[in-house]
């Protein structure tokens, strides 16, 4: 049986703890050292939502990333054009996942898909105005959140790229292939 | 797909979380109005804050602890105010004594500039309109200023408490306020975190700019109408240079306010006609270097209202708060503004 009484004690900890663990495990908090991650834990908000309860929504302003601290979040998109035809499935996201992060770099950049929390979730919300503060407070720490960021974002454009690539080539036999 | 009862639970969620932090909201307002000397003390502190804070985030930045750059920079700030009015508080009183002793030589003067005027006003205008400036002027006059001196040790007692509670509450806005606003923004549901997010950040940024551009404004004409009237040796110098710093703060009419107590010393002394044009030219010199580089680059990128609402408004603030209200209306316009557009962006713009 275990006790009550320590049970309580390190119940706060234990929290802390697994924020702090899931910040150092996520890629653009990873360089951090323990004081850098100290002052990110001193600016992120952790947030609660119940199942079903929308994160954001498609073509809202959006100003910061999610990271899953706890639960799972389902991304859903509406094709551009095809709005009536309702949204569908794009990912499923996890502990430790992180999304929303083009919207850190963006002014007044909208929302692309909607996230909605499939369980009991928590997430970790890391804002502009949070990544401003770091900024202006220790840019060495903010410069290498940036630089991770950038990091991030490049790795997306290069493996939408590649896609693009891809999709044109296809597109191309297709179209040498001629109608059937 | 989501069922019924979750997304009921979710709305209940969100309304309770709201009302709760409108509830946070409202007691800590109306706390504020109500305790004596706390609204007063607390813009006083947001004040203190906005200019400090800076500096302690600058201190931070070369690796100082939060807790430590604040104490420091409270106390380096404390010591150079001490000095500052330990080298001008004995010729600021003495200032206030002569013109405590003098004050009935400026109301008999100013009554008599008075009489002269209804005089002249009374030959132009005719019996259809008499004038009775005179009696109405001196008497206001006369029961203002001994009212000023009658209510100088309250002023005292009131300026000591907010001296010290607004400093109080500012070193704990600096260091602690970022972690109090982000427990108040536990409250706040989650459909609108983002845009209450997004809000606080940008009223912040605007106010802080705001307040930071508009003291540095009013330190700059005081600074040079003091100069002037020490080159023209213009008697009350400091007093009325300080008190055209202040009402400087005052949008259009502030100004014209701050030149009326040089004016009427002027008249009430019969200055020469060549040194009452020394004295406008200190105060256009002050306001040309006020319009021409303070305002364009430092206030007017920070606050868009339109000039007729900047009156409106600063009328409004002189209702509720007499020169208090006329001071903070801008920035407490400017805030509204901010909310009201993001409200109305919030609601309009999201392709949802």
């Amino acid at each position: 049986m275990t006790s009550f009484f320590w049970n309580n004690l390190f119940r706060k900890d234990s929290k802390e703890k697994s924020v702090l663990e899931t910040l150092k495990q996520t890629h653009i908090f990873g360089n951090l050292n323990k004081r850098e991650l100290n002052l990110v834990l001193q600016t992120i908000h952790v947030r609660n939502y119940t199942p079903g309860e929308t994160v954001f929504s498609q073509g809202e302003l959006g100003i910061g990333m999610y990271v899953i601290l706890h639960g799972k979040v389902d991304v859903f998109a509406r094709k551009p054009g095809f709005e009536e035809e309702g949204a569908q499935l794009v990912a499923q996201l996890f502990e430790g996942d992180f999304f929303g992060e083009l919207s850190l770099v963006e002014n007044q950049g909208r929302r692309t898909a909607t996230a909605i929390a499939a369980t009991e979730t928590a997430l970790i919300g890391f804002f502009k105005p949070d990544l401003t503060e770091i900024l202006e407070r220790q840019p060495q720490t903010g410069s290498k959140i940036v630089l991770r960021l950038a990091e991030v974002l490049g790795r997306r454009l290069k493996e939408t790229s590649l896609r693009l690539t891809e999709l044109k080539e296809e597109n191309s036999k297709n179209m040498t292939r001629g109608p059937l | 797909m989501i069922s019924f009862s979750r997304s009921l639970q979710v709305r209940r969620l969100n309304r309770l979380r709201f009302f709760g932090f409108i509830a946070l909201l409202t007691f800590l307002l109306l706390s504020v109005i109500v305790v004596e000397n706390l609204l007063v003390s607390t813009l006083v502190a947001f004040v203190i804050s906005y200019l400090l804070s800076p500096i302690v985030n600058n201190l931070e930045r070369r690796g100082f602890d939060r807790f430590w750059s604040t104490l420091w920079t409270f106390m380096i700030a404390g010591i150079l105010i001490g000095l500052i009015v330990f080298l001008i508080l004995p010729n600021f009183s003495t200032a206030l004594l002569t013109l405590q002793k003098e004050a009935p030589k400026y109301i008999n003067g100013f009554s008599r500039l008075i009489e002269d005027l209804e005089i002249r006003g009374r030959r132009l205008l005719g019996p259809l309109f008499p004038l009775e400036l005179k009696e109405y002027a001196v008497d206001s006059l006369t029961k203002h200023s001994e009212n000023f001196f009658n209510e100088v040790p309250r002023f005292l007692k009131q300026t000591l408490t907010v001296m010290i509670l607004g400093p109080f509450i500012a070193f704990f806005m600096i260091k602690d306020g970022r972690s109090l606003l982000r427990q108040a923004f536990n409250l706040v549901p989650n459909h609108i975190f983002e845009t209450a997010l997004s809000l606080q950040h940008q009223i912040n940024h605007q106010i802080g700019h705001f307040v930071r551009a508009r003291l540095l404004e009013a330190l700059i004409v005081g600074l040079v109408t003091w100069i002037g009237l020490v080159m023209i040796r213009f008697p009350f110098s400091l007093l009325l240079a300080l008190f055209a710093a202040i009402t400087n703060l005052i949008p259009y009419i502030g100004p014209l306010i701050g030149m009326i107590p040089a004016v009427i010393i002027a008249l009430v002394n019969g200055v020469s006609s060549f040194d009452l044009l020394l004295l406008f030219g200190v105060y256009a010199i002050a306001q040309v270097i006020d319009g021409a580089f303070l305002i364009p680059f430092f206030v007017a990128r920070l606050v868009n209202l339109h000039p007729v609402t900047v009156i409106l408004v600063i009328i409004a603030g002189a209702q509720f708060m007499g020169v208090l209200g006329m001071i903070i209306s801008i920035p407490v316009a400017s805030t509204l503004k901010v909310t009201l557009e993001s409200i109305y962006r919030h609601l309009t713009e999201s392709q949802v």
